[in-house]
């Protein structure tokens, strides 16, 4: 007897409780029949099914997943299946790019009325997965022994003509903003590192050089910054984009912060090549002018490489590259948008997220992070360059920021004006995906 | 062979609820060879664990004279003392100890005991009590000031009764101001200040102080108006800890190792020590 | 007279060594730019020269990040235990740098004071370190300021040294003799000394600074640039501090310990909300004085071999060296 025969899928389905909830309970009260492999999750709403929950799913020996809710407009909280219809509509690109097989996700819309839909649904997901066989490449390296040759490594910055002039004015701003007293504290570039200059005479301590990598904005959110006083803070054009979200949720005060701009060419790290803006645009002073951005080639030339592999290898990439993780969550201590008092990593009631650093807590962290991050990633980059491990990371944050631009036209950080990509939602959000 | 790290299967024998959000639980070796063998010092502490959700460090409240169980008491706080919340009579929990010096009662004979507590605090006192008692030719008054939030805070009100009967013992119950109700007789006011008002008189006296920071810092000088010395006060620390072996490297207070040389100290070895507790 | 071994006898004898079923690790090329300790599939996959330190730890083949101490079974209300019983296969850790062996002895202390933490020491029993000399240094480099050298012997079993075709063979332990019986061939030639970097700070001031200047300014100042991460602590030789959590559900599962850092803001936060760390300041000060007071009172030796991982991690360029130097000026 082959295995296909044999074998029965395990489904959970996370089904709302107003909607896809009681058309299964009609199919059940109506006698009709449909396999016994669903496993049915019944929550609230189909907006607040985390997709950790999608996740876990899998992680405990699931072979597919069904998430089922009110058709659009039916929604008992009005519009929870619309907030959820657009995470999803992201959620499954970064599941794509991290190599999940989304033939295994199912996402349908079963009224209260549909009692057949869901026979059928159920019907439809179970033989399909009864051909697809029990799920074993999730977060499996499956034989691919390492993945594909890296690019090679990145030429030096090029130098910058006016680097010696932006100093020189950045210095001297500085100095005027710190003895006006405008600010207490210039978060800036120095030799080693960041610096805090808090009197003017200490001014030339900045500098601007190839080494200012960092994206000196995460430092807004640390208590022990707050605690210097009104803070000046120096940007690359691709750290202002943050400081668009970070005052769009409210993290920032745009009234007291100065913000000083520095048009950038580049630091040749690999994250520069994604980056999208070199000259700061809302920045209160800027200083230099940059060249232009890199070609939209350079841009996605890592994530199309990816892409062009099959999930199986996908999925294999990324669980080498996780092996090496270790959780000392750099990624997130460097990321200006991760700004939660208490982390979901370091919540334990319930552990969403395995402490441990073994494959499922390290998928399940890096799943969180980028996901978290969507429609809000300006794509800085630096949790790729903090990486002690070397790991890509910004490789799903690309993916989440091409799904963005890809679906709804958004770029996070890009226009001031724009509403929150999640949190939002529109009547005319496409839906293909859902049966 | 069984490490460092696997703890002892223990049979919960009595569950008691103290509090809304405080309950004490007695525990049995399932082993009984182990059962035999095991030995502690009042003051010294336990990590008990409830499996699936994970070990937590509380002081070993029962007297070490109490040979065939053991009594340890928590708060509802966190993932671990939850679980611990719905445990029954019956069921399995682990435990791993004693760790840490525990009291020095050797060097407590021949004096007066004043214990002051606070909230929570009462478990660590009331070993200490409840062994001073068991061997009352050794000791001299016993005084024990205890306060919490609100009458419905306190714990072990039962055995504060049944002490305050004993001979040479004198039990003060206090609830901060507001948190009395209409039928309380004991004291209204804050530790420090209610045992100031008892007037206890403190020759030849150690005084086991426990309760939340501010507590004992308001207390201190009360104690020392009284000519108490830093060498003749204890107080016991609450540092968190994962190992209890001092291996796992977050409990030390600048150069001790809480687990090791804890949790029990003087006030003079406090002193020295910088503030990192 | 010391002895010599071909390179590619070497690579040859390490072939073998895998070929035995033993755990070989060693420096590798994860990708460009970055040379990491790991397990070799084959011995072609080690990179000999041409970098100055991998970015991690091989303390990890002893103390691994994530351990299993004991799983459960629950039935009703009974709970059943079970032990890791795995057999640990014998390890070969190769081309070690004389920083990551130096960790072994120093770290055999606290897994073997008071009572003896078995997981630690059967890992630490089945594994024999090679160390290979180093004959470069960089910037974050501070070995000789630890007392350490680029050619230390301390918890190496056999020391190579590069002679340009042949390796200088110096077997310190039975382990290592064991190991290259019959493999190496006497030799007058011997490795010329290598000094390494000039020492960058004196540790006896580090210690009277912070256990003086606990409470100074300094601790606060110096590391405002610090985001609270654990790079430093998870790829430092020496970080040894651990969290002990339960993953499973009412039914069954397992009880693990996971690496721990310092750094982080939880680690000492108790159930009551108090931190008696409640900063980043505070936190670096700890890290100092573990390394620099607390280890060397209490085992007479600095938890700390001048590796410069901490600095080479850290995504702000800070780390160790930026902090013990400063105090000289603070």
């Amino acid at each position: 007897m082959s295995e296909a025969s044999q074998f029965e899928p395990k489904i959970v389905a996370y089904v709302c409780n107003w909607c896809t909830y009681l058309g299964a309970d009609l199919a059940g009260t109506t006698r009709l029949e449909y396999p016994a492999n669903v496993r049915i999750i019944r929550l609230p709403c189909t907006g607040r099914i985390d997709f950790n929950l999608l996740i876990k799913a899998f992680e405990i020996g699931a072979d597919a997943v069904l998430v089922s809710g009110c058709h659009p407009g039916d929604c008992h909280y009005t519009a929870g299946n619309y907030h959820a219809r657009r995470r999803w509509i992201l959620f499954r690109e970064l599941l794509d790019s991290l190599g999940f097989d989304l033939r295994r996700i199912h996402f349908t819309w079963i009224s209260a009325a549909e009692g057949r839909k869901w026979q059928e649904a159920v019907t439809r997901i179970t033989e399909e997965t009864r051909k697809l066989g029990p799920y074993r490449e999730l977060y499996q390296k499956n034989g691919f022994r390492r993945p594909n040759a890296p690019p090679p490594p990145k030429p030096p910055a090029p130098a910058k003509n006016n680097a010696a002039a932006q100093e020189q004015q950045l210095r001297e701003t500085c100095a005027r903003l710190l003895s006006e007293g405008t600010v207490q504290v210039v978060i800036g570039y120095g030799v080693g590192g960041p610096v805090f200059v808090r009197r003017a005479e200490d001014a030339a301590k900045l500098v601007w050089n190839a080494d200012c990598q960092a994206n000196l904005t995460t430092y807004l959110k640390r208590k022990e910054i707050k605690r210097l006083g009104k803070a000046a803070v120096v940007v690359k054009g691709c750290d202002e984009r943050g400081l668009v979200i970070l005052e769009k949720e409210s993290q920032i005060d745009r009234q007291t912060l100065r913000v000083i701009g520095m048009a950038c060419d580049g630091m040749g790290q690999p994250k520069c090549d994604t980056c999208t803006v070199h000259q700061p645009r809302f920045a209160d002073e800027i200083m230099g002018q940059a060249g232009a951005a890199p070609s939209e080639a350079t841009r996605a030339g890592a994530l199309d490489a990816l892409m062009q592999l099959s999930p199986a290898e996908r999925m294999s990439f990324w669980a080498h590259e996780f092996e090496r993780c270790v959780k000392c969550y750099a990624c997130r201590q460097v990321c200006p948008l991760c700004y939660c008092e208490r982390c979901i990593a370091d919540k334990n009631r319930p552990v969403t997220i395995d402490t441990s650093a073994t494959p499922k807590g390290n998928f399940a962290w890096h799943i969180t992070r980028a996901f978290h991050l969507a429609g809000r990633c300006v794509g800085c980059g630096e949790c790729t360059r903090a990486c002690p491990a070397g790991i890509p990371l910004g490789l799903l944050n690309l993916s989440l920021a091409r799904a963005a631009e890809k679906h709804f036209g958004y770029q996070a950080g890009m226009d001031p004006k724009a509403e929150p990509l999640i949190g939002t939602y529109a009547l005319t959000d496409k839906e293909e995906f859902i049966r | 062979m069984p490490d460092i790290y696997t703890p002892d299967l223990m049979e919960v024998v009595n569950v008691r609820k103290q509090t809304p959000d405080v309950k004490s639980v007695r525990i049995q070796f399932q082993n009984k060879a182990r059962a035999s063998q095991f030995d502690f010092r009042v003051g010294q502490f336990g990590i008990f664990s409830a499996f699936g959700s994970g070990e937590s460090t509380f002081n070993i409240c029962s007297s070490s004279n109490w040979k065939d169980s053991l009594e340890f008491c928590f708060r509802k706080v966190g993932r671990v003392t939850e679980a611990l919340w719905r445990v029954e009579e019956g069921d399995t929990i682990g435990f791993r100890g004693p760790y840490g010096n525990g009291y020095p009662v050797e060097k407590w004979e021949g004096k007066n005991l004043i214990f002051l507590g606070g909230g929570i605090a009462m478990p660590p006192i009331r070993c200490a009590v409840w062994y001073a008692l068991e061997n009352r030719e050794k000791y001299g008054n016993i005084t024990v000031v205890y306060g919490a939030r609100t009458v419905a805070d306190l714990v072990y009100v039962d055995e504060l009764a049944e002490w305050a009967k004993r001979d040479r013992v004198r039990v003060i119950q206090c609830v901060d101001p507001g948190g009395q109700t209409s039928d309380w007789k004991g004291e209204v006011g804050f530790v420090p200040t209610v045992f100031e008002r008892a007037k206890v008189a403190a020759e030849n006296s150690v005084a086991l102080v426990i309760g939340p920071p501010i507590m004992i810092k308001n207390t201190l000088p009360v104690l020392e108006k009284l000519g108490m010395g830093p060498d003749s006060i204890y107080t016991s620390l609450e540092n968190r800890m994962k190992c209890g072996v001092g291996k796992c490297g977050r409990c030390n207070a600048g150069p001790v190792y809480v687990c090791k040389e804890g949790p029990v100290f003087t006030m003079e070895q406090l002193q020295k020590l910088p503030q990192d507790y | 007279m010391s002895e010599i071994i071909s390179k590619a006898g070497l690579r040859e004898l390490a072939k073998e060594w895998i070929a035995q079923g033993k755990v070989v690790a060693g420096p590798v090329q994860t990708k460009p730019g970055l040379v990491m300790y790991a397990k070799l599939a084959s011995a072609d996959e080690i990179v000999w020269e041409g970098f100055v330190r991998p970015a991690n730890s091989v303390k990890e083949f002893v103390f691994p990040r994530h351990e299993l101490l004991c799983t459960y079974k629950m039935e009703g209300n009974r709970v059943e235990l079970a032990n890791d019983g795995a057999e640990i296969p014998a390890q070969i850790l190769l081309a070690v740098r004389p920083c990551d062996a130096a960790a072994f002895p120093i770290l055999d202390h606290v897994f073997n004071w008071d009572c003896r933490d078995e997981l630690y020491n059967r890992r630490r029993e089945a594994t024999t370190v090679i160390a290979l000399a180093c004959e470069s240094h960089d910037e974050s480099c501070f070995c000789t300021s630890v007392g350490l050298s680029p050619q230390a012997e301390r918890g190496s079993d056999v020391m190579l040294f590069d002679l340009g075709e042949e390796y200088e063979v110096r077997s310190l332990t039975d382990k290592g003799r064991a190991l290259f019986a019959g493999k190496a061939q006497p030799s007058e030639r011997t490795a010329p000394t290598y000094m390494g970097p000039d020492p960058r700070f004196n540790p006896e001031q580090v210690k009277q600074f912070v256990d003086g200047q606990f409470t100074s300014p300094y601790w606060q100042e110096a590391t405002l640039a610090c985001l609270g991460c654990g790079a430093c602590a998870y790829n430092c030789p020496t970080c040894h501090c651990f969290d002990i959590v339960d993953e499973g559900n009412s039914q069954h599962g397992k009880r693990v310990r996971n690496w721990d850092s310092c750094q982080f803001g939880q680690f000492t936060l108790h159930a009551s909300g108090h931190n008696p760390r409640p900063d980043q300041g505070s936190r670096q000060r700890q890290r100092v004085l573990h390394k620099f007071s607390i280890y060397p009172e209490k085992f007479g030796e600095i938890l700390c071999t001048g590796c410069g991982n901490c600095t080479r991690n850290c995504p702000e360029g800070q780390g160790m060296l930026t902090l013990l130097t400063g105090i000289e000026h603070a």
